[in-house]
């Protein structure tokens, strides 16, 4: 039997170590290093995130903190400016975004155009949801409990977590559903398209069973679709019925980019949503086998441009706020989202990494996290202490936030929201 | 080359147009038909259609009539016989002349032109779109062209020849009126005998107040409301039903594989017109049924294929068979969630057909009824039971031939062995019109013999003694519900009488010939009665107080002695911000401990948003409540004392819930835990991905896919499971077994956790039936389970069910989850 104090000491000595490493790294241990990180996730875009996420401020220049090396994508394309980009400009602009289209509920303003995509309570830990929360709260944005129920402890947070409803609906109950200014349906996730999520048995903790009502150490699996939604009608009878819960609340419907993504939005409209989110191929999992991940699904720059321009079309774009995520790593590609026709984005990934993810892709396993993020293991889950990690993930959007200044003033625009559908903003760069 | 080679090959004549791309997309919809031996009228589909708006967007909407009353449409008994109507809707009226000229007069004799009477103002009853100029022709073939014609196709037969004329000459009609990327001028909405459709930008009851069918007589009617949602300008062209030639068909549901059916039906030389979905349905429909000539057996075997245990279980003979129909077309049969209305045309044999086709994964919700008496008899098919129902109060409150309620309902499961999962309606016209009822195999359907036993001996043997007093001897229903009405508004004997006739309706299965809508009717209808004369919450002062939809302002927190609200909920909204849902949690808040709400009429989320630890709450619902009733329960006590529909208990979390009935599909889907009790049976997926600790009991059975991975803890220990009866009760109020306990493929698939007992006394459970699950025997401590919770279900129910322990060993088993590799190591 391994005793309390030596456990602890051991959790206290890689805390210790796993901050000491993330300071260290951006500022010189950790350049170019071929370990770190994949052409998506590129070691420079990793650390500039460690560094924003340390010191609240843009990294040093020799970091390209804008892009990756992916050769395709958001990678491909840059903003249309004359003469030389100016950073780290001292001018600040609106960054706000407003979550309700619809005049019949109150609207819902963040001061970022961006909000927490959800993880649920098992494929991630409790401290790493609380400090999501705390940043959230903080920059007066959502941060989202994911599919797997609502833990107590973020109740404290009510006002800035988003309650996700989805095909299992583990955890959600009237009361849950109650809390939220925000319910989001997750009818499908880009890194699992056509999937239900798979909570490995690793991954169910006695904690983790309690919230959901299973048993430990037996996987979990949420269905495919909601059985109770199999067309149009039952999916506005969806909506109709968490109303009747909470009568207040804005309604997501967070959906894959499947070939006739503007139908399924189109249909969400009708049947009732504020937002519509898209959620495209790039992102990640943290409850999934490793098959479905990164093979399926549009890539999220082609299907924001045709869900917006077929709003547009139907005259209703104004109606719905168009959501956008799947891999978005930066203030660039928040704005490069938004300027192919989103209103904003939801960012799962890069919250991660600014506490510390180095992207070894070993989310699935219950023990594989080794900073404590994707993981519902108990001492694991202490590496993050939640007010620090809220501090981390609040720099590291006060630096995206510096990226938008950048961005605004150099395309000469006002506010974020004049951004919105600016392609013509945006150039393609080819070649190799 | 036999007579459907010709008939495809001749088409090779025809415009060919390309391989269409959807322009538009089923979303779902909502549909209603009846079949009836006596004529009946289109107003009374009004009420129905306008419940289930709710399923449709406005956006498309149709009805088809068939078997008509010449009268109405001024022509006579002949030429309703002889002739085939062309009923063609007119966009743009400047081109009639010039398309009578080449697509009418041309080929046919016309015997009766009649434009069909419209209202003045189409934007008085709300409609946006200005709907079409609808003029039929009521036609035979001139004999020159039928003979050209039937040496062209060298066919033999006039009436085959006839129809592939007309077939062919509509598809060239559409053709030129209606090209999808032109202008849309006209095109063909019916072409065969007695048989009409109606259509337009709107809802289904816009067709019947426009076209004034409202006072149109028929024998079957079909209503549609479409919920489209793709595609900015909406045509009249795109709504259900369609036609192949003859036959209407709408749909409820979504295809997957529209290409791949429109490749199968353009191999055959058939092209879809109008770009949506359910066109391809219907031509396939005739496809198989005219070209083909497919028995209906075999016309529906091709569309929805049996598979699976459904299959294996067929006789041999049968089993050759489907497999050749299925090599042949199950690469053409329609994929996704559907469920098919279709109204057939047979007037060589002067019939039509109601046929309601549902698909073998059963994920649309279907309700079939009958209601036979010595005058008449009615078939009803519907998305929801409340459409039915409405369609037949509004029948009964001007007819006293027919009763609000069916004798019996029923859903089917699509591609059962047992009866195909589907069911149509067959009205012989020749002579006087009778209406026989069939399962895809030609079995008849009929409601079981009346019995002769006395109202009064049933009832004193159930009713407990202190209302004796109410009975007389020689009662029928009639005469019971005469002698009460002393007690109308008469706050002394009120509650006891309210306490009486729902204690009729929860015995309702025991006491003999309940096989009878007239005299449910009766009952339900008087009871509103009685809630109506109720002192109203204006006036306040007694143990119950009244409150309506037009009153709703006055809702107010209880007074001392007021124990309960008497919630009239006919006018309440179907659902949103005034719904009669969120009146309840309203009255909840205010601090009123029990709500009787009666006249439910298909509104919805009866019991949903009360909120956490809702204990102490009691809600009771007479009449029709719509779906997700009971969704999300924590704590509260819901008492429903009639069926409910689809969605109910959803993602339940504690509480208890009786039902006195039936449930529809994805009963308790997501339930967390809670008591809940069902009398009769579940459609398809009940607890399904259910976890914790629900605790169930249903005592007839379901359709399929039980409990399906299921979640919960060891019941032996709190956590959930379900017993499954297998019973029903028959025409005396005796318990009769049904054939198999479990008639479905898919029991317990995938479970992790829980357990399921059900009475199987001769052992029809079988292992194919299960997967990833095992039967076992059950331990004493099972025993004591099962026990407990049939001695409530006793209670509750009144009769007794093998409820001593020694049965329950011997009769029951356990099917409980295996341990598998997949779903506990990485």
């Amino acid at each position: 039997m391994i005793s309390q104090e030596l456990i602890e000491l051991t959790v206290h000595k890689h805390t210790k170590n796993i901050r000491r490493g993330l300071e260290m790294l951006p500022n010189g241990l950790g350049r170019k290093s071929t370990a770190l990180g994949d052409p998506r996730w590129t070691s420079d875009l990793i650390l500039s995130t460690y560094y924003m996420a340390g010191t609240g401020k843009l990294p040093p220049p020799d970091l390209n903190y804008k892009t990756g090396a992916s050769k395709g994508g958001f990678d491909r394309l840059d903003f249309k400016v004359d003469g030389v980009f100016k950073e780290n400009v001292d001018e600040q602009y609106d960054h706000s975004i407003v979550l309700n289209g619809r005049g019949e509920r109150e609207d819902i303003t963040i001061g970022i155009p961006t909000y927490g995509g959800g993880m649920s309570l098992g494929s991630v830990s409790l401290n790493f949801m609380l400090a999501r929360a705390e940043a959230a709260k903080r920059l007066n944005s959502f941060t989202c409990t994911g599919e797997g129920g609502y833990p107590d402890a973020l109740v404290d947070y009510k006002d800035h977590v988003i309650t996700q409803l989805a095909t299992g609906m583990f955890g959600v109950r009237e009361e849950t559903i109650q809390y939220a200014p925000i319910v989001e349906f997750k009818y499908a996730q880009g890194a699992k398209p056509g999937l239900g999520g798979h909570l490995l048995a690793d991954k169910v903790t006695a904690d983790v069973a309690r919230i959901r009502g299973s048993s430990p150490n037996t996987s979990l699996y949420s269905p495919f679709p909601f059985h109770s939604v199999y067309s149009v009608e039952d999916h506005k009878k969806h909506l109709d019925w968490v109303r009747t819960i909470n009568r207040d609340a804005l309604l997501s419907v967070k959906v894959s980019t499947p070939r006739d993504v503007e139908m399924v939005a189109i249909g969400s409209y009708y049947a009732g949503a504020n937002i519509i989110h898209i959620d495209g191929g790039y992102g990640g999992t943290g409850a999934a086998p490793q098959i479905a991940k990164k093979n399926i699904a549009m890539p999220v720059e082609y299907a924001i441009p045709i869900v917006n321009s077929y709003l547009e079309e139907e005259g209703v774009r104004d109606e719905v706020t168009l959501i956008a995520s799947g891999g978005i790593r930066s203030g660039y590609d928040v704005a490069k989202a938004i300027a192919l026709g989103a209103d904003g984005a939801v960012i799962g990934t890069a919250e991660a990494v600014a506490v510390g993810c180095s992207h070894c892709g070993n989310c699935e396993s219950g023990r594989g996290c080794q900073v404590g993020i994707a993981t519902s293991d108990r001492q694991l889950s202490e590496f993050i202490d939640p007010q620090w990690g809220g501090t981390r993930i609040e720099n590291m959007y006060k630096g995206w936030k510096q990226q938008y200044n950048d961005i605004l003033y150099n395309l000469g625009l006002d506010s974020i929201r004049e951004l919105r559908g600016r392609k013509d903003l945006l150039v393609y760069r080819g070649g190799n | 080359m036999d007579t459907s080679n010709k008939i495809i090959e001749h088409r090779k004549n025809l415009p060919r147009t390309e391989l269409p791309n959807k322009v538009a997309d089923e979303g779902g919809c909502g549909v209603v038909g009846c079949a009836s031996s006596v004529p009946i009228k289109g107003k009374h589909f009004l009420t129905a259609l306008d419940q289930m708006k709710n399923r449709g967007n406005g956006k498309g909407g149709g009805a088809a009539l068939l078997g008509l009353d010449p009268a109405d449409w001024g022509t006579t008994a002949s030429i309703l016989k002889d002739c085939y109507i062309y009923q063609i809707a007119y966009m743009d009226t400047s081109i009639i002349e010039e398309l009578e000229a080449e697509f009418i007069n041309s080929s046919f004799d016309v015997a009766h032109r009649y434009e069909v009477p419209t209202i003045e103002d189409y934007t008085s009853i709300g409609l946006e779109v200005e709907p079409p100029t609808v003029i039929q022709y009521y036609v035979t073939l001139q004999s020159s062209q039928l003979k050209t014609f039937k040496e062209e196709l060298d066919i033999e037969d006039d009436r085959k020849a006839t129809d592939e004329f007309i077939y062919q000459n509509t598809f060239r009609l559409n053709t030129k009126y209606y090209a999808s990327h032109g202008v849309k001028q006209a095109f063909v909405l019916s072409h065969t005998k007695n048989l009409l459709v109606f259509k337009l930008v709107g809802y289904a009851d816009h067709v019947l107040r426009y076209y004034k069918l409202d006072e149109i007589s028929a024998h079957v009617w079909i209503g549609h409301h479409r919920y489209p949602t793709k595609g900015t300008v909406w045509h009249p062209g795109g709504a259900h039903p369609f036609i192949g030639m003859n036959e209407a068909l709408v749909h409820n549901g979504d295809f997957s594989n529209y290409h791949a059916v429109s490749e199968y039906l353009a191999q055959r030389n058939i092209y879809p017109q109008f770009l949506t979905d359910t066109e391809v349905a219907a031509l396939q429909f005739d496809l198989y049924a005219r070209v083909y000539e497919y028995p209906t057996e075999y016309l529906i075997e091709a569309i929805a294929p049996t598979t699976e245990r459904d299959f294996a279980m067929l006789p041999p003979m049968k089993r050759e068979v489907y497999r050749q129909i299925q090599l042949s077309h199950l690469h053409g049969s329609p994929d996704g969630p559907w469920f098919f209305i279709i109204g057939r045309s047979m007037p060589e044999q002067e019939r039509i057909q109601l046929l309601g086709i549902t698909d073998t994964s059963m994920l649309r919700p279907q309700v079939f009824a009958l209601y036979e008496t010595d005058d008449l008899s009615i078939g009803l098919i519907g998305s929801e039971r409340q459409a039915i129902d409405a369609t037949l109060r509004s029948l009964s409150e001007e007819d006293d031939r027919f009763a609000a309620k069916a004798d019996t309902y029923w859903n089917a499961r699509g591609g059962s062995h047992t009866d195909g999962g589907a069911f149509l309606f067959d009205v012989d016209l020749s002579g006087e019109p009778t209406l026989v009822t069939m399962d895809k195999f030609g079995n008849e359907i009929t409601k079981p013999a009346v019995v002769d036993n006395m109202l009064y001996d049933d009832l004193v043997e159930l009713l407990p003694d202190n209302l004796h007093k109410y009975l007389a001897r020689h009662d029928t229903y009639e005469s019971l519900m005469e002698r009460l009405v002393n007690h109308v508004g008469n706050t002394e004997t009120l509650p006891e009488v309210v306490g009486l006739l729902t204690a009729i309706l929860d015995s309702w299965h025991l006491l003999s010939n309940h096989y009878n809508g007239r005299n449910r009717m009766l009952v339900e209808n008087f009871l509103s009665r009685i809630f109506r004369s109720y002192p109203t919450i204006n006036k306040g002062g007694f143990e119950g107080v009244y409150i309506n939809n037009e009153h709703r302002d006055q809702l107010r927190a209880p007074e001392e002695e007021e124990q309960y609200l008497v919630m009239d909920v006919a006018e309440f909204p179907v659902e949103g911000a005034n719904s009669a849902a969120n009146f309840i949690v309203d009255a909840y808040h205010l601090g009123w401990k029990r709500v009787l709400s009666f006249d439910w009429r298909g509104q919805r989320f009866a019991g949903s948003g009360l909120g956490p630890s809702s204990d102490g709450f009691r809600l009771d619902v007479y009449g029709n409540p719509g779906d997700y009733l009971g969704s999300g329960l924590d704590g509260a006590i819901v008492y429903v004392h009639t069926s409910a529909q689809d969605q109910v208990g959803q993602m339940m979390k504690s509480g208890k819930l009786v039902i006195y009935g039936d449930v529809g599909q994805t009963f308790l889907y997501g339930a967390k835990g809670g008591e809940i009790y069902v009398l009769g049976n579940a459609a398809g997926r009940p607890l399904i991905n259910a976890v914790g600790k629900p605790k169930l009991i249903i005592n007839g059975t379901c359709l399929d896919y039980l409990a399906e991975s299921f979640m919960a803890g060891n019941p032996l220990n709190d956590g959930g499971f379900a017993i499954l009866n297998g019973i029903e009760f028959d025409n005396q109020g005796n318990v009769s077994e049904l054939d198999t306990p479990y008639p479905g493929g898919n029991l317990f698939s995938l479970a992790s956790g829980g357990a399921i007992y059900i009475y199987d006394p001769h052992t029809k459970v079988e292992d194919n039936q299960l997967h990833g699950v095992k039967l076992v025997n059950l331990m004493q401590q099972d025993v004591d389970l099962v026990e407990t919770y049939l001695k409530e279900n006793t209670k509750l129910f009144a009769f007794n069910h093998y409820g001593e322990k020694e049965q329950i060993m011997q009769y029951y088993v356990k099917v409980e989850p295996r341990k598998l590799k997949a779903l506990t190591s990485h």
